[in-house]
């Protein structure tokens, strides 16, 4: 504050040294004015103030209930899995709906508190600004935003450094610890006129001028009436002599006659009765002038009295406006002037009690114009401490801390000169970062992932506090839940449960409409209707062929056109299972070989080709991996050789040579059990 | 002692010893079959059917037993490393043990089935 002072006191010299010769005129005229000898002031005008689901998901939903109703029959499980085990995923995604809009919901909730840059102090829905329990006004969303952007764009001039020290001037001159005679007081209600040049301004130091020398007319008529009232009281003691005088003489003349009465009754009775009339009516007339004189004499007093109120309401009036406006400076301003004009008993506020009550809610202290000031002050330092605050939250990086106390401080210290501190540097990263933020809430909303998951590395580039990891595992929790829906609503879909496909594939659409798997489905679902059609020839030329794995990579089409057969939808799901069950073992034996489990692998080989021995990826694993277990294939060979020949125990012998081979071989297991019960059987047979 | 005995006794002692020598030699082979040709029998057990032969092996491993009727062993044979099964009915065997060597005299039955009728440690 005492720096503060410094530049004001600098200030001063240098504006007066500028600007001498229109102080000079200005201030002839302002006497004159204030003389009565103007009409009035020709001030300078005012500065204005400067101040979807989307149509393609429609399409997938429609062209999927299209495919629909054609596939209504029906389907069938996939993957090799029963009935049951098929059903077993989808059920199991069957409270994916519920999981699914939780999960969207709980998505926006924390988009809407990681994308939202307003400070929590702003209530856009109740359109109010709290601060330090005042409440002020806050317009709309969209203005206070187009607000917000103008002062990011914008960079501090030197004419606004110029107006900080002119309005610094005029406060410190109706400080009353300077000089607050009429000629001070006078000089500093002209440099009002200087301050409203300035866009910055707004033209609210006219105003002040204005209440201040309406305040200033209303004196000197209110003078004018003293005047007026003082001849008429003249004129009143004058009346009321003469009055007095007039009872006077009658009451001489009455005694007088009373005397000459007494001397000689008789004779001159009719001419005394005359001259006493006429000193009576004369009377009479004084006594009405007095009347009159007296009324005139109370109604400029209550003129006066009145014109003095006015003028005390009207200047509360507009310090009250100022405060709810945050023209802190400008109810400083007139509040000083006001307690320059009016008497220190006269500060208690008469008007705008109610948008008080409204300012300050729950409080019943008594409103002054001292309790104004005070509060406007404490604003002043709350901005100019928001301002420090930002400025070292921004060089600390911790940009999104600083934007949201910018807000604050923005909305505070809107028309304040000490927002000038931010530098344009600093403004014009905090709009890209406030820009960014808006544009991820709208994207997230839209539910655009991509997008959100982009923007969020470029905010997380703008501010290092910016949470981008929460963000970005929202999204791909809410990408899974979406996946996993749309897979739920495949699973129903072969099942013929159309309905629960349906209701899936919705709440897929309502987690993430623009997942690219339910284009996937809908295309799918689409190509499984037109083939399903031609099913039943193409299923029945398979399995005459026993082409087992041809029938398989034909499951989908298939499933859809026997999905009502009941003869041939036993057959298919039995192949299904069986290739399933091939390609299974198939790939649990490349496991066992990449781990140098050679003979296990082979034994995996054995038992897919029991299900399906002609099967064409199969055997090529077997052809594959033969040479690496020769001599164990040969005994196994060898022992099914001489078991299919009846030398059941050459099998036996034969199982026990592969098993010392490869010692945990199940098939050698199992051989010599079964080999050895056959010869158990035979002896018992015998016996 | 021998000093004191009468000359006749000492031919009666060589007599007995002689005949000691040649039960002593007829005990290590008690059986005239020969032995079963392991290798031929794995190939082609069915080869060998109603033959009797001698096998001299050892008990690797109790396939199966069944009361009343017997058990089948995996054996491992004198000069093989192959583990051959055999039958022991219940009436031939003794208590047999991992690991024991015998001499066993065998019939091969149906299906190749290495029949033990004797046996003995050996």
């Amino acid at each position: 504050m005492w720096k503060h002072y410094v530049n004001i006191s600098f200030s001063r010299s240098q504006i007066r040294k500028n600007s001498d010769a229109r102080d000079r005129i200005s201030r002839s005229r302002n006497r004159e004015i204030l003389d009565g000898s103007s009409s009035g002031v020709v001030y300078p005008k005012p500065h204005g103030f400067g101040y979807i689901m989307r149509s393609s998901l429609c399409i997938y939903v429609v062209g999927f209930f299209g495919v629909a109703s054609v596939s209504a029959q029906g389907g069938f499980p996939m993957s090799g899995q029963t009935p049951t085990a098929a059903q077993q995923p989808a059920q199991a995604n069957a409270s994916a709906p519920t999981g699914g809009m939780f999960e969207s919901n709980t998505f926006l909730e924390m988009a809407n508190r990681v994308f939202d840059p307003s400070s929590d102090s702003m209530d856009f829905e109740n359109g109010s600004f709290e601060w330090k329990g005042k409440n002020f006004n806050l317009s709309e969303q969209r203005a206070f935003r187009s607000r917000f952007e103008r002062f990011l764009l914008a960079s501090p001039t030197e004419e606004e450094e110029q107006y900080a020290h002119l309005m610094a001037d005029i406060l410190e001159r109706l400080s009353v610890s300077n000089n607050t005679s009429d000629d001070a007081i006078l000089d500093t209600w002209e440099l009002l006129f200087r301050a409203s040049r300035f866009d910055l301004d707004g033209g609210n130091s006219t105003i002040v001028a204005n209440q201040v020398f309406n305040a200033w007319r209303i004196r000197k008529e209110s003078r004018g009436v003293s005047m007026t009232q003082r001849e008429l009281q003249q004129v009143r003691q004058y009346q009321q002599e003469v009055v007095a005088n007039r009872a006077m003489s009658l009451q001489n003349i009455r005694e007088r006659r009373l005397r000459e009465t007494s001397a000689g009754q008789r004779d001159d009775g009719e001419a005394s009765s005359d001259g006493t009339e006429s000193v009576t009516s004369e009377a009479a007339y004084r006594m009405l002038d007095l009347a009159e004189t007296e009324a005139r004499i109370i109604a400029l007093e209550t003129q006066s009295a009145m014109t003095g109120l006015q003028a005390k309401l009207q200047f509360q009036s507009q310090i009250v406006s100022f405060m709810l406006q945050r023209r802190f400076e400008h109810a400083l301003v007139l509040a000083g002037f006001y307690q320059a004009i009016f008497k220190g008993s006269h500060q208690s506020l008469e008007v705008g009690k109610d948008q008080l009550q409204e300012f300050l809610p729950g409080s019943d202290l008594a409103f002054t114009v001292d309790s104004m000031t005070f509060i406007a002050r404490e604003a002043i330092n709350d901005v100019n401490k928001g301002v420090e605050a930002v400025n070292a939250a921004y060089k600390e990086d911790r940009n999104l801390i600083a934007l949201e106390r910018l807000q604050e401080v923005f909305f505070l210290g809107e028309y304040l000169t000490e927002l000038n501190k931010i530098p344009t540097d600093q403004r014009r990263h905090m709009l890209d970062l406030y820009r960014g933020l808006i544009e991820a809430g709208e994207l997230a909303q839209a539910k655009d992932y991509d997008g959100v998951s982009e923007l969020a590395v470029k905010i997380y580039k703008l501010a290092e506090d910016f949470p981008k990891n929460r963000v970005l595992s929202s999204v791909e929790t809410a990408k899974s839940m979406s996946d996993m829906a749309v897979f739920a609503a495949s699973q129903y879909r072969n099942l013929g449960d159309i309905d629960k496909a349906r209701s899936e594939l919705q709440t897929a659409i309502n987690i993430w409409p623009s997942n690219p798997s339910i284009r996937e489905f809908q295309q799918e679902t689409t190509k499984l209707a037109t083939a399903g059609s031609q099913g039943v020839q193409i299923f029945d030329d398979l399995y005459k062929r026993m082409d087992r794995r041809g029938i398989y990579e034909r499951r989908m089409d298939l499933g859809f056109a026997l999905a009502e057969d009941t003869q041939r939808r036993p057959l298919l799901m039995e192949v299904v299972e069986q290739v399933a069950r091939i390609d299974l073992l198939v790939n649990q034996s490349k496991e066992l070989v990449k781990q140098g489990e050679a003979y296990a692998a082979w034994e995996l080989l054995v038992e897919a080709a029991k299900v399906d021995p002609s099967d064409g990826p199969m055997n090529q694993a077997r052809a594959e991996l033969a040479p690496r277990v020769a001599d164990f294939v040969l005994q196994l060979d060898l022992a099914e050789r001489q078991s299919e020949a009846g030398h059941n125990a050459g099998a036996l012998a034969a199982y026990l040579a592969a098993q010392d081979i490869y010692p945990v071989s199940r098939l050698c297991r199992q051989g010599i059990q079964r080999e050895t019960e056959v010869l158990m059987s035979g002896l018992r047979v015998q016996e | 002692m021998l000093q004191h005995m009468p000359r006749y006794y000492h031919l009666h002692l060589c007599f007995l010893g002689a005949l000691l020598l040649i039960a002593g030699c007829d005990g290590g082979k008690s059986s005239n079959f020969e032995t079963l040709p392991i290798d031929n029998y794995l190939q082609k057990p069915g080869d060998f059917l109603g033959n009797r032969y001698v096998l001299r092996a050892q008990i690797k491993e109790q396939l199966k037993w069944e009361k009343g009727l017997g058990r089948v062993l995996a054996v491992v044979a004198e000069g093989s490393e192959a583990r051959l099964p055999v039958f022991v009915p219940e009436a031939v065997a003794e208590n047999l043990h991992v690991g024991q060597r015998y001499e066993m005299e065998a019939i091969i039955e149906e299906g190749g089935l290495i029949y033990v009728e004797a046996l003995r440690k050996y």
